[in-house]
């Protein structure tokens, strides 16, 4: 207000560096956060990209080698009405929607496997979407709720 | 029982009511008849409150099943002093809590005002019980925590095992009371708002609700940090998940704010400024909870999901608009008529280091709501992690360093060339010989060779500040030196203790930049009788020994660690732990602290024969000093808030309305030296 122009000029600098700053930080660390049905929709333009991808993982298909600190499984979509969330808006279907139900491969090694990590827990997977559909995971995170939940019988 | 809860805040919600229109119709018709009244309501509120919060603590303790709050967060086998903590396990009871402390700082706001502050106060007490009346109501009608159960279960499903924890039972606390305090300065702003009695007489009045605030807010954010560290065994203590920034955002604001009030006092500038500041300080602390609870945003600690977010965001919607709306009304009464004079005054250093924080802060609010704004604007989540926070903040957190020796040292208004020299020409050359002393002992990284000068140039300031007022006391009083800086810290308790909080703040910067550059991790699965180095320590796992209790079973690791000289320093103990009731396995990491380094070992697996651990092992450096730093900064806070007398005078001066400017040398001595 009755600051003088120069202080504007002053202060206008320190913004000006600290959008710069937030700017390119934005331009080399953002990486999608998808789902795995988003995954399976984009698959052709993902190769290589840095993904955050939610999922569950898929009962059966856990591998986990102490030695090596590899951990593999495959991960599935969290259906919808477990996550409680609104519907996704639909992906727009170029091709007749397989029935066959979407998966990934993931492997992540050289990180212990997570506490919370079982089969049926929804996880986050970072890393990158390799050819044939393999996620190569940087780091597995298990999503963990403040409240249980009693197991249900099936 | 569980009735005495649902009705005690049935009660407490009508008496927040009726405190509103017996303030504002007492203070509006001039009825303090109708003034007193509503200070009784605001403390039989207070009371009701208190009798919920037993109500609850009472059937966690008595494992009372029938209430489904005992039954999600608690069990028979948890231990007593989590049966205690679990009341701000879950949303109802952290929202009761919320409420609990709201109600207790409002009723001591109505108690020191009883008789000071006549025009501001009641509005300002008005707008405390509009606060309260949101979380009551959501207490009684949206999320109610003495709902019972149809069925009443045998065994409640316990506590998260996360969360059962020394940190975790002091963590929310602390930060829930750094959260609410912010409420009463906002209070006050709004009230002066309302009133139109904009003078400084509102931040005078509520400084120490400001101060004891942030001081509640750092001793939060540094729990948590703790907590991430011991308990969720990834070496670090700050990932910048979503949660830990709703944590950070208000201390951040508050920090400003804290700096530019100054200002105000000092030189009638910024008003808008500051208004602005603590309302941002305020809505950041409804931000947090609205994303924390929300859902909106996924973290990976994922609270709770609830339908909460809808009634959040109205509120922190309507208290904004409001506000807003408020300071645009006032704002021509908001104009001040003095003038930045120069770069080389205080208040431009200050002016900048406002920039800065709130520029931190916006990053963080940006990198925070990223994903929730690109899916809105561009159909997809586009997420950004931590390099994101470390790369934009790393850069700010150098510039507010630098402006932190600064600040201090420079005059007010202006500051000749002579001057500066004379003040920066020490500080600057320890600066730099540490910098030159850095780069011979071998750092290489230009960031923490700049962060360690900056440091030391910081450490530098304060020595000469605090040299220069016991000189200043020596020569004029003739007190010896021992005496000398005894008496400079009590009698200007304000403006040392804030140097021992810049202190603290670049000790533990200094531990930050330490951890995060140098922290060396080593992964092995082992045998018994295997072992393996990490910085100059050997570690060699001897085996397993197993203990089983109805509450949880665990299985611990024996590990011997070596020095450079093969003799056995310590044996660490790190262990995986099952909890039953929630079928669910945890991890308790063995951290062997020194000064110099950290080494933090982790139990990351048992292979199924029972014979192999997988282990995980971070040497962190200087680490020791974040938490030495935190607690300096604490200890500082405390410093600042000490009663002072001279203080209590100058508000009284301000309050009954003539203004004061004492000079700096008056400042430095005090009142021994008139």
């Amino acid at each position: 207000m009755n600051i003088r122009p120069r202080f504007f000029i002053g202060a206008g600098l320190i913004i000006l560096a600290i959008g710069y700053l937030i700017g390119n930080a934005m331009r080399t660390t953002s990486e999608y956060y998808l789902t795995v049905n988003e995954v399976a929709a984009r698959q052709s333009e993902l190769g290589g990209e840095a993904l955050r991808v939610a999922g569950r993982v898929k009962p059966g298909t856990v591998n986990w080698e102490p030695n090596t600190l590899t951990l593999k499984f495959e991960i599935v979509p969290i259906p919808e009405l477990d996550t409680g969330a609104a519907p996704i808006k639909p992906v727009v279907a170029t091709e007749p929607v397989s029935t066959e139900p979407v998966s990934f491969s993931v492997v992540a090694a050289g990180e212990p496997k997570p506490d919370m990590f079982a089969p049926g827990r929804d996880v986050i997977v970072e890393g990158k979407l390799g050819a044939g559909g393999v996620i190569t995971a940087t780091q597995v995170m298990t999503s963990c709720a403040s409240k249980y939940k009693p197991k249900q019988a099936q | 029982m569980p009735q005495l809860g649902n009705l005690a805040l049935a009660i407490a919600l009508i008496l927040a009511v009726y405190s509103i229109f017996a303030n504002i119709y007492g203070v509006r018709r001039n009825a303090p008849d109708f003034i007193v009244s509503a200070r009784h309501a605001i403390w039989s509120m207070c009371a009701m409150i208190t009798i919920a919060v037993v109500v609850l603590w009472v059937a966690l303790l008595r494992s009372d099943f029938s209430l489904e709050y005992v039954a999600s967060y608690s069990s028979t086998t948890l231990p007593t002093a989590y049966k205690f903590t679990a009341l701000w396990a879950g949303q109802q009871g952290s929202l009761l809590l919320w409420a609990w402390l709201l109600a207790i700082f409002t009723s001591v706001a109505a108690f020191q005002n009883r008789r000071r502050n006549p025009d501001t106060a009641p509005y300002a007490l008005a707008v405390l019980a509009g606060v309260a009346i949101f979380f009551l109501w959501m207490l009684n009608f949206v999320t109610r925590p003495f709902d019972l159960l149809a069925v009443i279960p045998a065994e409640g499903s316990d506590l998260n095992p996360l969360l059962q924890n020394y940190w975790m039972a002091i963590h929310p606390p602390s930060l829930y009371t750094g959260y609410v305090s912010a409420s009463v300065p906002f209070a006050f702003g709004a009230a002066a708002l309302i009133t139109g009695k904009l003078d400084d007489g509102w931040i005078r009045s509520t400084r120490r609700w400001a101060i004891f605030s942030w001081f509640f807010l750092t001793l939060g954010n540094i729990f948590g940090a703790r907590w991430a560290y011991e308990v969720l065994g990834w070496g670090g203590y700050w990932a910048w998940d979503p949660v830990e920034n709703a944590a950070f955002m208000p201390w951040l604001v508050m920090t400003a704010y804290l700096h530019s009030v100054m200002i105000q006092e000092r030189k009638d500038m910024l008003k808008v400024w500051n208004l602005s500041l603590i309302g941002l300080a305020f809505g950041l602390t409804l931000f947090g909870t609205f994303i924390t609870r929300s859902g909106v945003i996924s973290s990976v600690h994922s609270f709770t999901q609830s339908g909460l977010g809808p009634y959040f965001l109205s509120f922190l919607i309507a208290v904004t608009l409001a506000y807003t709306g408020l300071l645009i009304f006032r704002s021509k009464q908001l104009r001040s008529p003095a003038e930045f004079e120069s770069y080389l005054s205080r208040e431009a250093a200050f002016l900048f280091n406002n920039l800065i924080l709130v520029g931190i802060t916006f990053a963080v609010f940006w990198g925070t709501i990223f994903p929730v704004l690109s899916e809105a604007v561009r159909g997809v989540k586009i997420t950004v992690g931590p390099p994101f926070f470390n790369r934009v903040n790393a850069p700010l957190a150098l510039g507010l360093v630098f402006l932190t020796g600064i600040g201090p040292l420079i005059a007010w208004r202006r500051t000749t060339p002579d001057n500066l020299v004379r003040s920066f020409a020490a500080p600057v050359a320890i600066g730099v010989a540490t910098g030159i002393l850095g780069a011979v002992a071998g750092l290489r990284q230009w960031y923490v060779l700049t962060a360690f000068s900056l440091a030391a140039f910081v450490m530098g300031t304060v020595l000469v500040e605090f040299r220069r007022g016991m000189n200043a006391r020596r020569h004029l009083l003739n007190e010896p030196r021992a005496k000398a800086l005894a008496n400079l810290v009590a009698k200007n308790n304000r403006r040392y203790g804030g140097y021992v909080i810049h202190v603290g703040v670049i000790i533990a910067f200094i531990g930050i930049v330490g951890s995060s550059f140098f922290r060396t991790e080593v992964k092995k699965s082992v045998h018994a009788g295997d072992s393996f180095t990490i910085g100059s320590y050997t570690l060699r796992f001897l085996g397993f020994s197993e203990v089983d209790t109805p509450h949880l079973d665990s299985a611990t690791a024996r590990i011997e660690v070596l020095g450079r000289d093969g003799r056995e320093i310590t044996v660490m103990t790190p262990a995986k732990l099952f909890y039953i009731r929630p079928q669910q396995p945890a991890t308790l990491v063995a951290i062997r602290s020194t000064p110099v380094s950290d080494l933090y070992v982790v139990l990351a697996g048992i292979d199924d024969s029972g014979k192999t651990a997988t282990l995980e092992v971070f040497l962190t450096p200087l680490v020791f000093w974040l938490w030495a730093g935190g607690l300096l900064m604490a200890f500082g806070t405390v410093i600042v808030m000490w009663p002072n007398v001279r203080e209590r005078a100058a508000i009284a001066t301000v309050l009954s309305r003539s203004s004061s400017d004492p000079n700096e040398l008056a400042d430095l001595v005090g009142p021994g030296g008139h």
